[in-house]
């Protein structure tokens, strides 16, 4: 349907895992886009190798995408290129899709689904599991979607070409991103109480616990640099009682 | 202690394909603190150990949020780094607070050497005047990246284990007592893993004070 064969289809698959490679300031992903398209071009431009080169100088340029949905623009481009679309046609398709490739991605994956997938392998250690289990499932929950959503999004691209806009709107991905901020929500609440619980704080050391919660939410991303400068001190403070002693 | 010849090139691979991970490679999570701190221990013959130092790491890592061209920390091969040195110790708090400070300061100079690398990939990738572009060529360009990538990642593992066993050196373990220095680690971890909620959404805060609840029944029963 798409034109292009299961060879290519699996190389796409297999060479969308380094499409950020070479990311760089100034095409972005473009050259990593370049590189995983090439099997498909290769098979669009057999027998002429200027054709070739100039399609590839073409998907060099500037482009970019979360890594994981870059498969959607490559399925698409490649059935495009299959069929023999006019450059300009292909170039006006990835700059309008580029955009909500990056953002789709972003809040689903970044923002969502990897917090809750670490969260739950910080919760699992903190509640007593064994180091393995809390690595395996944090590994093993995290590319379950990882890994489907790349074989899927190179579907969606080769069997819906230009219309992909649409079957990404009808996807199950925002409300997937919905459930998974709701759990990472819950699991993040049960891992800061185990975090400070587990330290077993006495008398009015344990009202650090809720501080350190209060905080943690009002300072948001500030508290990673608040964190070690509380640590610093924390550490400082000990080498300057040491050398007064 | 420091590990062996074997034990620092084991390491320093790990450590590549950790920094290969984080971006130009696979992104299947090895990287994180959490899982990358854990393999280095394996390495270094303490995976406890390193798990211990990855759960700080990870709760201090989980609002680092690689958007775009934004400046971030690096968490791969600092964790590495600190889970090896780590592993040869008694597994004291007095002992983790230097090793956890020291791989959040050496995760902000790896992240800065991210934001060279990429500048030196752009001078690598194709001139926007080039219109026919040899797929050798390409593949070669990308390739040589991913391989810069990996050797980064390993050269940056072992200056870390090599400046960490520096500062340990000094005696920062003795300097906190063990009550303060797991205090203060249980109290930022706390704090990195409830800010996690700002990913979330401020609206789901009913959840997470669910949650909360939760931990604090599994506190009560154990």
């Amino acid at each position: 349907m798409s034109g292009v064969s299961p060879r290519v289809r699996r190389a796409l698959l297999l060479r969308s895992f380094a499409v950020q490679g070479s990311w760089n300031y100034r095409t972005l992903i473009g050259t990593g886009f370049a590189f995983v398209l090439l099997p498909a071009l290769r098979a669009a431009h057999a027998g002429d190798e200027a054709g070739l080169r100039r399609a590839l100088a073409r998907h060099a340029e500037l482009f970019n995408s979360h890594p994981y949905l870059a498969t959607v623009a490559a399925g698409a481009v490649a059935r495009l290129e299959a069929e023999g679309a006019a450059p300009e046609l292909v170039g006006r398709f990835k700059s309008a899709l580029r955009g909500s490739l990056g953002s789709l991605g972003d809040r689903l994956v970044w923002l969502t689904w990897r917090p809750a997938c670490a969260l739950l392998g910080v919760c699992l250690l903190l509640a007593g599991a064994p180091w393995w289990a809390a690595a395996g499932v944090f590994l093993l929950a995290y590319n379950a979607l990882h890994l489907w959503l790349r074989a899927w999004a190179l579907d969606v691209g080769l069997r819906d070409g230009l219309q992909v806009g649409r079957a990404l709107r009808e996807s199950p991905l925002e409300r997937l991103g919905e459930r998974a901020a709701g759990a990472g929500a819950l699991l993040a609440g049960f891992g800061a109480v185990l975090a400070f619980g587990g330290a077993g704080a006495r008398g009015t050391d344990q009202l650090l616990g809720p501080a350190a919660l209060a905080a943690g939410i009002l300072l948001g991303f500030r508290t990673r640099r608040v964190a070690f400068a509380l640590l610093a001190a924390t550490l400082a403070a000990g080498a300057l009682y040491l050398r007064t002693r | 202690m420091t590990p062996g010849p074997g034990t620092l090139a084991l390491l320093a691979v790990l450590g590549g394909a950790a920094a290969l991970d984080g971006t130009s490679l696979g992104q299947v999570m090895v990287s994180r603190p959490l899982v990358a701190a854990t393999l280095a221990g394996c390495v270094a013959g303490s995976p406890a150990h390193g798990a211990m130092l990855g759960l700080f790491l990870e709760a201090l890592h989980l609002g680092v949020l690689p958007v775009g061209a934004s400046r971030y920390p690096e968490g791969g091969p600092p964790a590495v780094a600190g889970a090896a040195l780590f592993a040869g110790s008694a597994g004291t708090f007095a002992e983790l607070l230097p090793v956890v400070l020291f791989c959040m300061a050496w995760e902000w100079a790896c992240g800065a050497t991210v934001q060279w690398m990429r500048h030196w990939n752009a001078r690598a990738a194709s001139p926007p005047e080039e219109t026919e572009l040899d797929p050798a060529t390409l593949e070669r360009r990308h390739y040589a990246s991913i391989a810069g990538d990996f050797a980064r990642g390993a050269v940056l593992t072992l200056l870390g284990l090599a400046l960490l066993a520096a500062w340990l050196r000094a005696g920062p373990a003795e300097w906190t007592p063990e009550p303060v220095a797991r205090m203060a680690l249980a109290g930022v971890a706390a704090a990195g893993i409830a800010s996690s909620l700002r990913l979330f959404g401020s609206r789901r805060l009913p959840l997470f004070v669910l949650g909360a609840a939760c931990g604090v029944a599994l506190l009560v029963l154990r």
